[in-house]
């Protein structure tokens, strides 16, 4: 009867989780005693035959390393510069192996200061400034070639 | 890498600068000259310039008396020191009573393919004074391919 109180005692340890390893094997042994045990106890019985290895106990150094929480390989640190390289290619090819894009179109007149948006308007006056600038010289030649002709 | 670093930072820098950077005259198409109020000016870029083989084309055009004439003069000439020759392919230049009357010069670019022109007109305005043009062009167009367009026959 004593040793059944202690056996309780032992599983409620167990199942609080704070029993030892010499405390399981106790249970262990207990339940494969084969002996005949009260009506409450046959589900561990049951239990503990299942147990049939002892759990794995980590080692001394894991635990340690575990506690002061070192991780399991040194951290690697990468050179910076490869990547600044890489960076500095992208941007130089970027910039001179794209295809120039087509250039921004518009035309815009201002007239008295006053900016006017009609494209028509702008052609208008830069041909005509052209027109008249080009065409200098003109009358000169001609009068050339009037007098001069055969 | 620093130096890497830095010739990317000044290249940066320098793309943003616009076609007609680095000529005197500048100052006459930014208004620091002649008043914007008392000028017509255009300014085409792109496609509908595709015809004419040019990218760019900005002119103005205003009236003013002789001081200010004098010194708009004094910066065409200043620019006239950058043009790629005296051959007539590149130039076409008149004087007239000691002043500028018209010219047509292709300034030296070192861009492959551009061609850039600054051309210079002044005229005795009909209600008195002087009615100047100038104009600043880029594109592939020659000398010869302009004359061929714009001249009137």
């Amino acid at each position: 009867m004593k040793k059944e109180i202690n056996i309780r005692e032992l599983l409620h340890r167990y199942m609080e989780g704070e029993s030892t390893q010499t405390e399981m094997k106790q249970l262990k042994a207990y339940f494969d005693s084969g002996q005949d045990l009260p009506e409450d106890l046959r589900a561990f019985a049951q239990m503990f035959a299942i147990i049939d290895e002892e759990m794995p106990t980590p080692s001394a150094e894991a635990l340690d390393r575990f506690s002061e929480g070192q991780p399991l390989k040194a951290k690697r640190t990468l050179p910076l510069w490869p990547f600044i390289a890489a960076a500095c290619i992208a941007a130089f090819a970027f910039i001179f192996l794209t295809p120039p894009q087509k250039e921004e179109s518009m035309a815009i007149a201002y007239i008295d200061g006053k900016a006017v948006g009609d494209k028509a308007l702008a052609m208008q006056m830069g041909q005509e400034a052209l027109q008249e600038i080009f065409s200098n010289g003109n009358q000169e030649q001609q009068l050339n070639e009037l007098f001069n002709a055969p | 890498m620093k130096h890497l670093l830095i010739t990317l930072a000044l290249i940066a820098a320098s793309l943003p600068l616009s076609a007609q950077e680095g000529l005197r005259i500048n100052e006459v198409f930014e208004g620091n000259i002649i008043n914007e109020l008392a000028m017509q000016e255009s300014l085409v870029k792109g496609e509908s310039l595709e015809p004419f083989k040019l990218k760019v084309l900005h002119t103005v055009k205003f009236t003013t008396g002789n001081s200010p004439r004098d010194k708009v003069e004094a910066l065409f000439e200043e620019d006239m020191k950058g043009r790629l020759s005296d051959n007539n392919d590149n130039l076409e230049l008149e004087y007239r009573d000691g002043h500028l009357y018209y010219a047509i010069v292709q300034i030296a670019d070192t861009k492959k393919g551009r061609h850039r022109y600054i051309c210079y007109q002044c005229r005795q305005a009909a209600m008195g004074g002087n009615s100047i043009t100038l104009v600043y062009m880029e594109g592939k167009a020659s000398l010869a391919d302009l004359r061929k367009t714009f001249k009137k026959k």
